[in-house]
C-alpha cells in the first residue's frame, strides 16, 4: 500500500522560462532521443494515482515531441512499472541508472518504492524529480540531486490541520488511519502538529483496512467529543466505511483528510450520496474551483486536455496536472541547461516561482521541497466536475 | 457498543462459519483441506456485484447464478486439483494443487475485476441499525445452510451416501456407492456454500479480491477449533470467532485484534491439535 | 571394502542432496564469479537478489523439499532478519552495531524464529502447519508496523551499508555470492548426510523412519533452526540491497515465490530449487509485458508441476535414471556375507509378550496373547486375515500401546508406544507394504536403516567435519554389504521407485539388517514373490537367525513357515489357537480344520 503525489510545471511553455538554448549541445548524439527514467506504479494494489499521473506525463511528452522535441531531439520515456512493489523498484533503478544511463528519473510514485529507490539513485548520482509526498525523500545533504515538485506529507497534513484549526476553528479532533506505512506515518506526524496548533486530539488510532466494522472506533471518537474526523488512508474501502458509519450513526461531524476521500472509488462505495456531505479532502489551489471558476492556468490546461480527448471522468485533475508538470519541467530543463545530471541539478537549484498547473515551484540549494504551503487546501468532495472540486468553504481568497 | 459487538460479530462470524462448513464438506468427501474455500467466498461477493450491479440482473437471478458458478468451480476444483492427487494423499500434494488453483483464480480476479474493493448492492431494504440486512443476511444464510445440510444428511438417500463416504470411503465403495460421483457432488455443494458465504457477507466485506486470504484463514480457524468435519463445531467456532474478534476490536483495537486472533489460534492448536471438540486420529501403520 | 562390494557400481549411487550434476554447479559458480566482468550493475542487482533469495530458499528447501513441511509463510524470516540487521545497525533499539555483527544477529533471530514457527509442525497436520506459518508472517508484519520506535513503522528504516571489503556494488555482490555458495555447500552437506536421508524418510516413509530410530522432533527442530538462520541472514542482506525497508516490501508474493521455486525445482534436490529461484527472480525482469500476470503464471506452473511432473526440474535433469534397467534381473542373496554384517555373538536375548490385549473401538484386535522371540530362532506367526498378526508386530515395534499385558526384553519392560526408541534395542522390522523413499537410490534407502549408528552431530554434518565423513563411509560400506547380502548390489544406484515389488521386499530386509538387529520382524516378506524367490528368501531368513538374530516371521505361505520356523504360533480372532514346533502345528486338529484347510 502506498501513496503517491505529484507536482507539475506550468503548462504554458511560453511562460517565464523560455530561455534560449544554452551551451552548444555535445557533438555526439545530437539527434539521439533524450532518455528520461520513469518509475510509475501502473499495476498493483495502489495504482490508480499512478495511472492518472501517467496520462499527464504521456500527454506532456507527446506534445513536446509533436512540437519537434527539445533542440531537435525527441524525448524518450524509459518506463519501468514498479507494480507497487519496492523490490521491483530497486531492480528498475539499477536498470535505469546503470544500463540505460538516464540523466534524470521521474518517480517513483508510491512511498515504499520511493524510499527504497532514492538512496540508490543518489548513490548513482542521477538527478531525481519526486512526485511522491514522503518527507524523508528530500534531504539536501543525503540526496543532493533529488527535488520535489509536489508537497510533502507535512505540508499536506498541515493544510488539513490549518483548515480544522484556523478555518473551521474546531478544538477537538479524532485522527484515524489504516495500518499501512502511509497511514501510520501520517498520524504520527500530524498529531503533534495539531496539538501545536492548540487542537486537542481526543482519539488517535490505526485500524486494519480489512476490518469490516469501524463502529467501535467511531463510537470511541464520538464519546470522546470529537468535533472533526481526520482520516489518513488511500484505501477507498476504509474511507467509505468511515463515511457510511458516520451516516448510519446520524453523526453530523465534518470529515477532513486524505485526497482519496474524494475519489470515484470512495463515492461508489457509499451507501447513500448524502454520506459524502461535509467531507473535505486535500487538494491544491490551482486545481480547485473558486466561485465556480478554475484559475486561468488550470482552465487553459483543462481546455487542452479536452482538445486531446484525455479521459477525465475516472481520475483527478491534479493527478494529470502533476504528471504533465513533471514532463514540462524536465523538457524545459533540458532546453535551458542540458541533459546531464549535474547540469540539471545546477539549473533546478535556481528555479523560482515556476508556474506549474499543479503548483508554483521554487527551489534553492538549501531547500529542494518546491511546493508552497498556501497552495495546499481542502475541497468539497461532493462537488466533483471534470476531475476538480470546489474549494472548501471558509477560505479567504 | 455491546449491541454492535453482537450484531457485527455474529454477522461476520456467520460468514466464517459458512467458510468453515465449506472446508468441512470438501474434507468429508475427500480427506482434503482445500485452499479454495476462501476463494469461493471471495468470488461470491465479486460475482454477486458483477451480476447485480454491473449487469443489472435481479437479485434472485444473481444469487442463483452465483451459486451455479460456485458449483461449477467446486466441480472444477475436484477434477483438476483433488482427484489427480488423491492416490498419494499421504504426500499432501493437495495443499499445493489447491493453493495453486486458488491463487490463479485470485489473480484473474485481480486483473479483470481490479484490486480495489467495490460495493455490493443492498438487496432487501428491510431493517435499520443493528437489524440491518447486512447483519441478518449472513446469519440467515448460515441457518439455512446448516438446517439444509442436516435434512440432506439425515433424510435423503444421497445425504446418507455422503455420510457413508465420510465415515469410510473403502467400505462405501465396497457397497457399490459411486464414490467419484459423490465426491464431485460434495465439491459442488461446497462450492455453493462457499459462494453463498461470500454473497451474504459481501455488503460488509465488499466485493474485494483481498477477501480470499482473510476468509481462508478466518474460515479455517473455526474448523481447527471445532474439530475437522464437524459442522456444528464450525458454526459455534465461527460465531465465537466473529464475536471475539469484534470484542477485541472494541477493547484493544487496531493491530492487536489481529494479533490476538492469531495468537489464540496457535496456542489452542498447540495444546489441542485435534481441536477443542475433536477426537485424536488413529495411527497409520 | 571387500571383494563382494568393491566391484559394485557404488560411485554416484546417491540421488539426494549430493551436488547432483557437479558440472552444473561449476558452471553456475564460474558464471557467478565472472559476472562482474560484464560491468552491468543492473544484471548485478538481479543476480544479488537471486543469491539472497537463494540463501533463504536453500534453508527452506530442507524444510519443504526434504522434510516435506508446507511452510508457506517463510517470508517472516526474511522480515525478521531484515529488521534486526537494519535496526541494530541504525541503533534504534541499542547502541549502533557494526553491520557485520548485526547481520549475524539477524541470523540468530531468524534461527530462534524458525524454531518457534517450526514447533507446531511437530504436532500439527500439514494444512494446519501451513496456516500457522501464514499467521506468523502476518503477525511479524503487523509488529513491524506497530513498533515504530525500532522499525520506523510504516515509514520504514534504512538498510545497513556494509563497509569494505563488501561495500555496495561488486563488493556486496561477492558477499552475496559467497554466502549463497556457503548456503549451498552447507545444505548439500546436510542433505547428503544421514540427517538428509532421515528428512526424506520422514517425508515419504515416516513409519519406516521411526522404525529406523529417527527422532522426528529433534531432527525437525535442528532443520528449522538452520533454515531460520539462513532466512535471517538473507533478510539482513535483503535490507542492504533494498537500501530502505518498509513492511510493504515483505509481501505474500515473495513468500510464494520462495515456496514455488523449491517445488518447481523438485523435492529432494538442491540444484533444481537453485535453478528455480534464479528463474523466478530473473524472469519478471525480462518478461516485462507479463508483469501483472507473473503471480498467475507462478501458480499455473505450480499446478502443472504438482500434477504432471511432481519431480520438478531435478527430475527433468535426471537423465541417468531414464536409462532402462536390465529386464530379467535375478535376486541372488549371498548369505555367506551375513557374518560381516551382523555381530555374531552368543548372547541370548528374548522378547516376551504376556497377556497382551488391544482394542480398536469395540473390536478386540488382540485378546490375551503370549509370544516369545528368542535369539537364533525363527518364530512363525500365522493366522487368517484379521487375526491380529500385524497388530502384534505393531505392538512390539511400539506403534500400538496395548490396553493390558506386559512386553519384556530380557526380563526388562519395553515401554509401549515410542516406535523410534526400538532401534536402540536393535529391534528391526519390515512392512507389509514396503515403505520406501521412492526418489532416493536403493543405497540411500538402505543407509536410512543405519541412522542410529552415526556419531556426528547435525552441526558436524553441516560443515562436513571428519566425524561425519567417517559416519558416511561406514554407513556406505555397511549398506553395500547389506545389499550384497540380499543380492541387490547391482541396483544400488537406481531410484528405489524403479524396482520391482520383489526387489523392494529384499531392499527392506537390507535396510533392517543395517541395524545389526538382535531381533528382526518380517511382515509377510514372501507376498508377491515367485516360488524360487521364496526359496531364496527362506534360506536367507534361516541364515540370519543362525547368526544369532531372533526372527519373527508373519506369513501366509504355510510352506515357508513350516520350512524355516523353529516355533510357530497360530492366531485366530486375536487369541492363540495353537503354538509349537512346525510338526506339532501341522498335526494340530483345530489348526488344520480352521486354517490350513485341506
Amino acid at each position: 500500500m502506498s501513496i503517491k503525489r505529484r507536482t507539475v510545471l506550468t503548462g504554458s511553455a511560453a511562460g517565464v522560462v523560455s530561455l534560449t538554448s544554452g551551451l552548444a549541445a555535445p557533438a555526439i548524439a545530437q539527434s539521439d532521443p533524450i532518455r528520461i527514467g520513469y518509475l510509475p506504479a501502473l499495476t498493483g494494489p495502489s495504482s490508480s494515482t499512478g495511472v492518472g499521473i501517467n496520462r499527464g506525463v504521456q500527454l506532456g511528452i507527446d506534445e513536446i515531441n509533436a512540437a519537434g522535441g527539445v533542440n531537435g531531439r525527441k524525448l524518450e520515456l524509459i518506463v519501468r512499472d514498479t507494480q507497487s512493489e519496492p523490490t521491483k523498484a530497486v531492480n528498475a533503478v539499477a536498470e535505469l541508472t546503470q544500463r540505460q544511463k538516464v540523466g534524470v528519473i521521474f518517480g517513483p510514485v508510491n512511498s515504499g518504492e520511493a524510499l527504497a529507490a532514492t538512496p540508490l539513485i543518489a548513490r548513482d548520482k542521477v538527478a531525481m524529480l519526486h512526485p511522491c509526498w514522503v518527507d524523508e525523500l528530500i534531504d539536501v545533504k543525503k540526496y543532493p540531486m533529488a527535488f520535489r515538485i509536489a508537497p510533502t506529507n507535512t505540508q499536506v497534513g498541515g493544510g488539513a490541520n490549518f483548515y480544522v484549526a484556523d478555518v473551521l476553528k474546531l478544538k477537538k479532533a479524532a485522527v484515524i488511519s489504516d495500518t499501512t506505512g502511509y497511514g501510520t506515518a501520517s498520524v504520527n506526524t500530524y498529531v503533534p502538529m495539531l496539538k501545536a496548533k492548540g487542537v486537542e486530539v481526543v482519539y488517535q488510532g490505526h485500524v486494519d483496512a480489512a476490518n469490516p466494522d469501524l463502529k467501535p472506533d467511531m463510537l470511541r471518537m464520538q464519546s470522546a467529543g470529537a468535533q472533526v474526523i481526520m482520516p489518513w488512508s488511500v484505501n477507498a474501502g476504509f474511507l467509505s466505511r468511515i463515511l457510511n458509519t458516520r451516516g448510519a450513526m446520524g453523526w453530523d461531524v465534518p470529515v477532513v483528510g486524505q485526497t482519496t476521500l474524494g475519489s470515484g472509488q470512495t463515492k461508489a462505495l457509499l451507501e447513500k450520496p448524502e454520506n459524502w456531505n461535509k467531507v473535505y479532502s486535500n487538494n491544491f489551489r490551482n486545481c480547485c474551483y473558486e466561485n465556480g471558476k478554475l484559475p486561468a492556468r488550470a482552465q487553459e490546461f483543462v481546455d487542452r486536455l479536452k482538445k486531446s480527448k484525455i479521459e477525465m471522468g475516472d481520475t483527478l485533475l491534479w493527478w494529470i496536472a502533476l504528471g504533465w508538470d513533471g514532463a514540462q519541467m524536465m523538457a524545459q530543463t533540458f532546453k535551458a541547461a542540458g541533459t546531464k545530471s549535474d547540469e540539471i541539478v545546477a539549473y533546478w537549484n535556481k528555479v523560482k516561482d515556476w508556474p506549474g498547473v499543479y503548483g508554483t515551484v521554487t527551489w534553492t540549494p538549501e531547500q529542494h521541497n518546491g511546493f508552497p504551503d498556501r497552495e495546499v487546501v481542502m475541497c468539497e468532495v461532493n462537488s466533483l466536475k471534470d476531475g476538480a472540486f470546489n474549494l472548501a468553504p471558509g477560505y479567504s481568497s | 457498543m455491546f449491541q454492535s459487538i453482537i450484531s457485527y460479530g455474529l454477522a461476520v462470524g456467520a460468514v466464517y462459519a459458512l467458510i468453515g462448513i465449506t472446508y468441512n464438506v470438501m474434507f468429508s468427501a475427500s480427506r482434503v483441506f482445500s485452499f479454495t474455500a476462501g476463494m469461493l467466498g471471495m468470488l461470491g461477493g465479486v460475482l454477486g456485484a458483477l451480476f447485480i450491479t454491473e449487469w443489472g440482473l435481479p437479485a434472485i437471478v444473481g444469487l442463483v447464478l452465483v451459486l451455479a458458478c460456485g458449483a461449477v468451480l467446486g466441480i472444477v476444483t475436484e477434477i483438476v486439483t483433488v482427484r489427480p492427487v488423491l492416490k498419494s494423499i499421504d504426500q499432501h500434494l493437495y495443499v499445493l494443487s489447491t493453493l495453486a488453483f486458488a491463487l490463479m483464480i485470485q489473480q484473474l480476479t485481480a486483473i479483470w475485476w481490479g484490486t480495489d474493493a467495490r460495493p455490493f448492492p443492498r438487496l432487501i431494504p428491510v431493517g435499520a441499525g443493528w437489524l440491518d440486512q447486512q447483519f441478518w443476511l449472513p446469519m440467515l444464510a448460515c441457518a439455512v445452510t446448516i438446517v439444509g445440510l442436516e435434512l440432506l444428511y439425515r433424510k435423503t438417500l444421497i445425504g446418507r451416501a455422503f455420510l457413508a463416504i465420510a465415515e469410510d470411503s473403502y467400505a462405501a465403495r465396497a457397497l457399490g456407492l459411486p464414490e467419484t460421483g459423490l465426491r464431485m457432488a460434495s465439491y459442488a455443494l461446497a462450492g455453493m456454500i462457499g459462494a453463498l458465504a461470500g454473497f451474504s457477507g459481501a455488503e460488509i466485506l465488499l466485493a474485494f479480491m483481498g477477501n480470499q486470504a482473510i476468509l481462508n484463514f478466518y474460515g479455517f480457524v473455526p474448523v481447527a477449533l471445532g474439530g475437522m468435519g464437524s459442522n456444528r463445531g464450525a458454526v459455534i467456532g465461527g460465531l465465537a470467532l466473529g464475536v471475539f474478534q469484534q470484542a477485541a476490536n472494541f477493547l484493544v483495537g487496531g493491530i492487536f485484534a489481529a494479533v490476538a486472533v492469531f495468537a489464540v489460534f496457535i496456542v489452542v492448536l498447540l495444546l489441542r491439535p485435534e481441536g477443542l471438540a475433536g477426537a485424536s486420529a488413529a495411527r497409520r501403520v | 571394502m571387500t571383494d563382494a562390494t568393491a566391484s559394485a557400481p557404488a560411485a554416484g549411487a546417491s540421488w539426494l542432496g549430493k551436488l547432483e550434476g557437479k558440472v552444473s554447479w561449476i558452471l553456475l559458480g564460474v558464471a557467478g564469479l565472472l559476472l562482474p566482468l560484464l560491468d552491468d550493475s543492473y544484471i548485478g542487482v538481479i543476480a544479488q537478489r537471486a543469491y539472497i533469495y537463494w540463501v533463504l530458499s536453500a534453508g527452506l528447501n530442507l524444510v519443504v523439499g526434504y522434510a516435506g513441511q508446507i511452510a508457506i509463510g517463510w517470508v517472516s524470516m526474511l522480515t525478521l532478519g531484515a529488521y534486526t540487521t537494519a535496526a541494530l545497525t541504525a541503533g534504534t533499539a541499542t547502541e549502533p552495531w557494526h553491520p557485520y555483527l548485526a547481520l549475524i544477529a539477524g541470523g540468530v533471530v531468524g534461527a530462534v524464529a524458525g524454531l518457534v514457527v517450526g514447533l507446531p509442525a511437530l504436532r500439527l497436520r500439514t494444512f494446519y502447519f501451513a496456516m500457522t506459518t501464514l499467521g506468523f508472517a502476518t503477525i511479524v508484519t503487523q509488529v513491524a508496523l506497530a513498533w515504530k520506535s525500532v522499525t520506523g513503522g510504516g515509514v520504514g528504516t534504512p538498510g545497513p551499508v556494509f563497509p569494505w571489503p563488501f561495500d555496495p556494488g561488486w563488493g556486496f555482490y561477492y558477499f552475496c555470492f559467497i554466502l549463497a555458495a556457503l548456503a549451498t555447500w552447507m545444505t548439500a552437506n546436510i542433505a547428503s548426510s544421514r540427517f538428509g536421508r532421515a528428512l526424506v524418510a520422514i517425508r515419504d516413509a515416516e513409519v519406516a523412519a521411526e522404525a529406523s530410530g529417527i527422532a522426528k522432533p529433534k531432527l525437525l527442530m535442528a532443520v528449522f533452526l538452520f533454515a531460520g538462520a539462513l532466512g535471517g541472514v538473507a533478510g539482513g542482506l535483503f535490507s542492504s540491497l533494498q537500501s530502505y525497508i518498509t513492511p510493504d516490501a515483505f509481501t505474500f508474493e515473495i513468500s510464494v515465490l520462495f515456496f514455488i521455486a523449491i517445488l518447481i525445482g523438485g523435492r529432494g534436490s538442491i540444484l533444481g530449487p537453485a535453478l528455480g529461484t534464479i528463474i523466478l527472480t530473473a524472469l519478471p525482469e525480462f518478461a516485462a509485458p507479463l508483469v501483472q500476470w507473473s503471480t498467475f503464471l507462478y501458480a499455473a506452473l505450480l499446478l502443472v508441476i504438482v500434477l504432471v511432473i511432481p519431480g520438478g526440474i531435478a527430475d527433468l535433469l535426471d537423465y541417468k535414471n531414464r536409462r532402462p534397467l536390465e529386464q530379467h534381473r535375478e535376486i541372488a542373496p549371498r548369505q555367506e556375507l551375513l557374518g560381516r554384517l551382523l555381530d555374531k555373538s552368543d548372547a541370548k536375548h528374548t522378547i516376551a509378550l504376556k497377556d497382551i490385549a488391544l482394542h480398536f473401538g469395540g473390536v478386540r484386535a488382540i485378546d490375551g496373547l503370549d509370544l516369545e522371540i528368542r535369539s537364533g530362532e525363527v518364530q512363525g506367526l500365522i493366522g487368517p486375515n484379521g487375526s491380529g498378526k500385524t497388530t502384534t508386530l505393531n505392538v512390539i515395534s511400539g506403534y500400538y500401546a496395548p490396553k493390558s499385558g506386559t512386553l519384556m526384553l530380557d526380563g526388562r519392560s519395553l515401554p509401549f508406544g515410542q516406535p523410534h526408541l526400538r532401534a536402540r534395542y536393535r529391534i528391526a522390522r519390515t512392512f507389509q507394504t514396503p515403505r520406501l523413499v521412492g526418489a532416493a537410490s536403493v543405497l540411500e534407502n538402505v543407509m536410512i536403516g543405519g541412522t542410529v549408528h552415526g556419531h556426528a552431530s547435525f552441526a558436524e554434518a553441516t560443515l562436513a567435519l571428519p566425524r561425519n565423513r567417517r559416519d558416511e563411509k561406514l554407513l556406505h560400506e555397511a549398506a553395500m554389504q547389506a545389499l550384497a547380502t540380499v543380492g541387490l548390489e547391482n541396483l544400488a544406484g537406481v531410484r528405489a521407485d524403479r524396482l520391482q515389488h520383489s526387489e523392494l521386499r529384499f531392499m527392506e530386509i537390507a535396510r533392517a539388517l543395517m541395524l545389526r538387529p538382535a531381533f528382526l520382524m518380517l511382515d509377510e516378506p514372501a507376498a508377491g514373490l515367485s516360488p524360487e524367490e521364496i526359496r531364496r528368501l527362506g534360506s536367507l531368513i534361516k541364515a540370519i537367525s543362525r547368526e544369532g538374530t531372533g526372527v519373527l516371521l508373519v506369513e501366509h505361505h504355510a510352506d515357508l513357515i513350516f520350512d524355516i520356523c523353529d516355533h510357530v504360533t497360530v492366531l485366530n480372532l486375536g487369541k492363540v489357537l495353537a503354538a509349537g514346533t512346525p510338526n506339532e502345528i501341522r498335526s494340530h486338529r483345530e489348526v488344520v480344520s480352521a486354517y490350513l484347510g485341506a
